[in-house]
């Protein structure tokens, strides 16, 4: 309590009360006056180390070092995350491939389980008509892709179908790339803002260093991702341009899932 | 009224020290090496008391230091209070002196107090030459410190050498109020016992 007192830490209530007390109490006074005397001469403590200008040379020596490596490494991963392409279109154009693919077949699943069975009429048109079939990549309004929809019956009798189906079918077009990047976007997006929160909520239990080092990361590649997307809007029909940019939002999603299993 | 203006005076002027210190701060987070050599400059002095009096070597103390201002320099952007910036270093450098202490231990070099040195200096006839008996008291409180444990030497040196408050040794060191207050306590207790020949004449237990 007197220590508390002679802390400075007491509240003014009771600061008052001990103050009294001090004054009227011989044992209490004498360590009041033991810890004053103490403190005093605490305060003649001469350490022999010192702030020297070697030290601040030092620090900043490091600084500079770390930055030049920093900056090494960003540029290397860059590099080797980007050099791929720049070695070989015909990979990158593969790799568009299987995104879009991958996409396409997603889309597919979740199609055929919104809507069982079902076969329409435009359907047929389209598998009759090899010359509407060929144009794939030109999106006409009732083309409908062979791998989509489930095979019809060869010789079944074209059934009625309620006007409601008709539209659906029609609005279940094939989506163009443009469409297929846009969905990949944000689905990234989506586990980017997911991962982010997850992240958030684990910051304190991070190393202070370990932290840094992912937000220094996380800062290259969101420019990384800034810049990508400014040139996928520039030159959206770019295969080079769309892969660079779902690379960067992957590589987003590979740290955050690393800081939040760290 | 004169009092009035003083503290109002008192308040401004810590309310633009704060300012200040957030501009620096900010600008050091930029990337400006003059702006975190002023962080350097108004906190290495007790940043490295603190930790040459936690591991009691000069030379370990001053690598230390450096090693404490350049994971501030990596993490200034985590700092979230820039009131806190003080709190803030000490609890790094906290960090990097135990790193130390720990890694030392593991290595069979631990930090022991030399007792028979400190009973020995501390029975001797008192110089009366004041220069020699600031540094005999200075080596007998070194050595009081290092035969402190981790935690109390930890808590001592924050409040009676560096000042802080029971609040800001809770940031700092992540313990209680409670259990700061006891180690600070029993810390007193025992460096009172190898201090007390210096205590003056007429000093009575």
């Amino acid at each position: 309590m007197i220590e508390e007192y002679f802390d400075g830490e007491m509240d003014e209530k009771n600061s008052r009360l001990v103050a009294a007390h001090i004054a009227a109490c011989g044992a209490c006074a004498l360590e009041y006056d033991r810890l004053g005397r103490e403190q005093e001469l605490y305060t003649s403590y001469e350490r022999e180390v010192d702030v020297t200008p070697a030290l601040w040379a030092g620090v900043q020596a490091r600084i500079r070092e770390e930055r030049a490596d920093q900056t090494g490494s960003v540029r290397q991963w860059l590099t080797g995350f980007f050099s791929a392409p720049r070695l070989s279109l015909v990979a990158t154009a593969a790799l568009v491939v299987i995104a879009v693919g991958a996409t396409v077949g997603v889309m597919s699943y979740l199609n055929s389980r919104n809507q069982p069975g079902g076969v329409s009429t435009g359907d047929q048109t389209a598998r009759n008509n090899p010359s509407s079939n060929s144009n794939t990549q030109g999106g006409t309004d009732n083309q409908k892709p062979d791998d989509v929809a489930p095979p019809a019956p060869e010789k079944s009798e074209p059934m009625p179908v309620p006007p409601n189906r008709v539209a659906r079918k029609e609005t279940a077009k094939k989506p163009t790339p443009e469409q297929l990047v846009r969905e990949a976007e944000q689905k990234y997006v989506a586990a980017i803002a997911l991962l982010s929160k997850e992240v958030n909520q684990r910051r304190t239990e991070l190393d202070p260093a370990v932290l840094a080092q992912f937000d220094s990361a996380l800062a290259a590649i969101d420019r990384t991702i800034e810049d990508t997307r400014r040139a996928v809007r520039q030159s959206p029909n770019d295969p080079i341009a769309l892969q660079y940019m779902l690379a960067a939002y992957a590589k987003k999603v590979d740290v955050l899932r690393e800081m939040a299993n760290d | 009224m004169a009092e009035a203006i003083s503290l109002r005076s008192q308040s401004s002027g810590r309310a633009e020290a704060l300012m200040n210190n957030s501009r620096i701060i900010e600008r050091a987070r930029g990337g400006d090496d003059e702006a975190f050599r002023m962080i350097f400059d108004r906190y290495s002095r007790p940043i490295i008391s603190f930790i040459y009096d936690m591991v009691g070597q000069r030379e370990l103390a001053e690598e230390l230091t450096q090693e404490t201002f350049v994971r501030a320099y990596r993490s200034l952007k985590l700092l979230r209070d820039d009131a806190k910036l003080s709190t803030w270093l000490f609890g790094i450098a906290k960090n990097v002196a135990r790193e130390s202490l720990r890694s030392r231990m593991r290595e069979n070099h631990r930090v022991e107090i030399d007792d028979d040195r400190v009973a020995m200096i501390a029975d001797n006839e008192l110089t009366p030459d004041d220069r020699l008996l600031n540094k005999e008291l200075s080596l007998v409180i070194q050595a009081a410190l290092s035969a402190l444990d981790e935690d109390k030497r930890m808590v001592f040196t924050l409040k009676i050498f560096q000042q802080r408050s029971y609040e800001e040794i809770a940031d700092i060191t992540g313990f209680s109020v409670p259990k700061l207050k006891t180690d600070l306590h029993r810390a007193r207790a025992e460096m009172r016992r190898r201090i007390e020949p210096y205590l003056g004449v007429g000093y009575e237990v």
